[in-house]
């Protein structure tokens, strides 16, 4: 049952990194505005 | 009129303008005006002509660039580069979008430029050595699409959204824990592994107790210290008892709350987020409305002419003024003869004959005619720039206390006062340890987090109904007290009229040949009668030989006869064929061709209509009658009208009020719901609750829908977040609540909530329907 212990900081620290990556994103703008890229994407030039 | 003169349109071919799809007679290709094969010219120059086989719907007709850009100033940046955001009108499609974008793209000079496709906004930066801002506005105008100015952007709330991400973080690992310690409770559990998940938990949840749900505690504490309890409070002290018990909890190694603490925080803060989103897209989407042409003035220095900013205008100073202009400040009349329109001021639509030694004000329109002005005020000064300066003070009226504010006291009391005689009774029932224990969970099962997200759902889901509606509302409070009104008054110029002149009064033949003459004329009467020949669908005939003299009238051949028009005097412009007089063609305010079916439906919702205008009574019932509008007011200054609402709101009415104009301001302020049209003055879009996008006054109706179904959602989302908490409250001061009950019973008194909020729609949906 030691397992445990190391398996809750491996859990925890998975998830800090989707934490770190999505508050990354926001910071970055990526949640400002969310009409506009869905469209441009189906325009190519 | 003799036979011969008789216009005939059965012989020439119909075909359509290739750029802006208008009905031409003559061989296919041929273009309506040189507006078009410009534009035709700058695509296919481009490269870009994929345009004309993907494009949805045709360009509009290219329009003179208005207003002066050379007057707009923006700094180079640290690269040399100046940035600026325009507002572009016209983009019908996601072709128009893409081909604007790429001629600017590939314009000399422009460094970067984007095309909101959602917005319709374009943020460019240019080398200000290589090509001028008035330039590139001149590309967009050239394509056939209106540039104007916007302010600057409100920046989006990144943080409210890194709260709300940290609690789902915590939430979801939390719950994880929570889920193996309820199972421990039957399956039992070692102590040290409880303990190890407890101080996980604790960890986890610190940060959101402390930090997420900070905005929380800082409402509380404000409103606390301005003497308001509004929901705020209960959330805050439930937060922290929560905390504290979970902290307690956890040394002493009893059960706690944590998971409900994480998930409620992030419940909360999401709903924040969906609000403060609603809000920021309806603020911008008024701003985009309230976008300006910047203006300029033509001065006169000794024999030259200069063009400046018209702010830098001092008394003394003559401007010249052109027909289709605006007068860029105060001043009187030095030389020459127009026709004024005065609408911005007066909201009187027929337009006023000056000449030497008439006032003139900034703002207005000249019409017809040629004027040399002597400035008095400018600036700053001038009347229009006094009368929104003093409107943006009366329009600040502060927030209204909403109807979960008004339950919050009570709420607040109600819990504390069930905490306090839960503790009393087992107290003296069963000793120290299960009163604070039985307590803590009357408090946390008391939290009001159905209750607070009730209303900003309710209200977002109604904001975004009412939106997509073509009705802007700045803020939830205005939208709701739209179910309450039960009287809408109605300005007449550019409110139940066009505002625009139009044409009111002309056969299709006249029409035909008037039309053909102006084709290539950028005077505001030719755009009138081309756009009127253009709705009825009259192909344009070929004029050849037009000759325009500016102030006097258009000569030219259309089917081999001379026709000429010139001014007939207010409103009128006379058709003249070779036997001298032909037609008359009345120009005027039409009223929109929705605005009876508006009116009706209005009607149908049990509201009283009511027109107000400034003008004078014949013209007021005209308009009247032709909109089916019983009680019609004429004859009321701007500043009667502001009177007359507070009057009948003073009698007990709840009063809506519809205007576009600068004059219209003080009555938009003083209604209950004051509403201004997406085609009036900024200043007045600027200032009402709400904004009708497409110049049609249609979406009022569905707006008093929508805000009666919200309303309804938040009443009925209320009494169910209310008993939820009457319940629950009842249970845990019996001593049925403990932490797996309360982790199952908050979440789901949460989502009854959300479903009661997303019934707003389909509510709506139906009343269409039916």
């Amino acid at each position: 049952m030691n397992s445990i212990v190391f398996l809750i900081p491996i859990a925890v620290g998975l998830a800090a990194v989707f934490l770190f990556l999505f508050l990354r994103a926001v910071r970055d703008g990526q949640f400002d505005d969310l009409d506009d890229p869905p469209k441009r994407i189906l325009k190519d030039d | 009129m003799s036979e011969s003169t008789k216009p005939s349109a059965e012989l020439a071919p119909v075909s359509r303008c290739p750029h802006c799809g208008t009905a031409v007679e003559g061989a296919e290709d041929t273009f309506c005006c040189a507006g078009c094969e410009i534009a035709d010219a700058i695509i296919r120059g481009a490269g870009l002509e994929r345009y004309y086989a993907e494009r949805e719907d045709f360009a509009p007709r290219p329009e003179p660039l208005a207003g002066g850009w050379d007057a707009v100033v923006s700094e180079p940046d640290e690269e040399g580069l100046c940035s600026i955001r325009l507002s572009v009108d016209g983009l019908r499609c996601a072709s128009c979008v893409w081909v604007t974008e790429n001629v600017l793209q590939r314009t000399e000079g422009v460094a970067e430029a984007t095309v909101s496709y959602a917005t319709g906004r374009a943020s460019l930066r240019w080398d200000p050595h290589l090509i001028g801002i008035a330039d590139i506005a001149g590309q967009i105008a050239a394509l056939g699409y209106r540039p104007r100015l916007l302010g600057e952007e409100s920046s989006p709330d990144r943080e409210l959204l890194l709260r709300l991400g940290v609690a789902a973080f915590a939430a979801s690992n939390v719950m994880m824990f929570s889920a193996a310690l309820y199972a421990g409770w039957f399956g039992g559990m070692e102590p040290r592994f409880v303990a190890l998940f407890q101080w996980v938990s604790l960890v986890l949840a610190t940060p959101v107790a402390l930090w997420s749900a900070a905005p929380f505690f800082s409402g509380a504490w404000a409103g606390l210290r301005n003497g308001v309890l509004h929901m705020d409070v209960p959330i805050a002290i439930a937060v922290a008892v929560l905390y504290v018990q979970g902290v307690a909890g956890t040394l002493m190694a009893t059960d706690t709350y944590l998971d409900s603490l994480t998930m409620l925080v992030a419940l909360l803060l999401a709903g924040r987020v969906l609000e403060s989103r609603g809000r920021r897209r309806a603020v911008e989407a008024a701003m985009t409305l309230a976008a300006t042409v910047p203006s300029t003035a033509r001065r006169t220095v000794g024999d030259s002419v200069e063009t400046v900013a018209a702010s830098e205008l001092r008394p003394g100073d003559h401007v010249t003024v052109g027909s289709g202009e605006e007068l860029p400040a105060d001043g009187s009349v030095v030389d020459g003869e127009a026709l004024v329109g005065l609408a911005l001021l007066t909201g009187e639509a027929e337009p006023t004959a000056v000449s030497r030694g008439h006032r003139v004000w900034a703002g207005t329109v000249l019409i017809d005619g040629a004027l040399i002005v002597e400035v008095t005020e400018a600036a700053e000064d001038t009347v229009i720039h006094r009368m929104a300066e003093e409107l943006r003070h009366a329009a600040d009226r502060g927030t209204r206390p909403s109807s979960t504010d008004r339950i919050a006291p009570w709420f607040t009391g109600a819990t504390l006062m069930a905490a306090g005689m839960t503790l009393a009774w087992w107290w003296q029932a069963a000793g120290p340890g299960a009163a604070l224990t039985t307590m803590v969970a009357v408090l946390v099962v008391a939290c009001p987090c159905a209750l607070a997200l009730s209303r900003p759902l309710a209200a977002a889901a109604g904001l975004g109904a009412a939106a997509r509606r073509g009705l802007l509302f700045r803020s939830a409070d205005s939208l709701l007290e739209l179910a309450h009104v039960d009287s809408v008054v109605l300005d007449k110029t550019g409110t139940v009229t066009a505002g625009a002149l139009d044409v009111i009064g002309a056969g299709d033949e006249d029409l035909r040949v008037a039309a053909g003459l102006e084709r290539y004329s950028r005077h505001p009467v030719a755009l009138a009668l081309v756009r009127e020949a253009v709705s009825r669908s009259i192909p344009l005939p070929a004029a050849t030989e037009v000759r325009e003299q500016v102030g006097v009238g258009v000569s030219g051949i259309v089917d081999g006869a001379r026709w000429s028009i010139r001014s007939g005097g207010s409103g009128v412009v006379v058709l003249e064929g070779e036997g001298g007089y032909h037609a008359l063609i009345r120009l005027g305010d039409a009223v929109r061709p929705d605005s009876s079916e508006a009116v009706e439906r209005l009607k149908r919702l049990g509201l009283q209509v009511t027109l107000l205008t400034g003008d004078h009574e014949e013209a007021a019932r005209r308009i009247g009658t032709g909109a089916g509008i019983d009680e019609v007011l004429a004859g009321v200054p701007p500043d009667r009208k502001a009177a007359w609402i507070r009057d009948r709101r003073a009698r007990g009415g709840r009063v809506l009020f519809a205007g576009d104009g600068l004059n219209d301001g003080p009555a938009l302020a003083a209604a209950d719901v004051g509403v201004a049209m997406g085609t009036g003055a900024a200043s007045s879009i600027l200032m009402a609750d709400g904004v009708l996008a497409a110049g049609s006054l249609l979406p009022l109706s569905t707006g008093v829908v929508v805000s009666r179904a919200a309303e309804r959602a938040i009443f009925w989302n209320q009494l169910r977040s209310v008993m939820y908490n009457v319940t629950a409250v009842t249970a845990a001061a019996a001593g049925f609540v403990n932490p797996l009950v309360a982790a199952v019973l908050m979440p789901l008194s949460s989502a009854l909530v959300v479903w009661g909020a997303s019934r707003v729609e389909a509510t709506v949906r139906r009343r269409e329907a039916a």
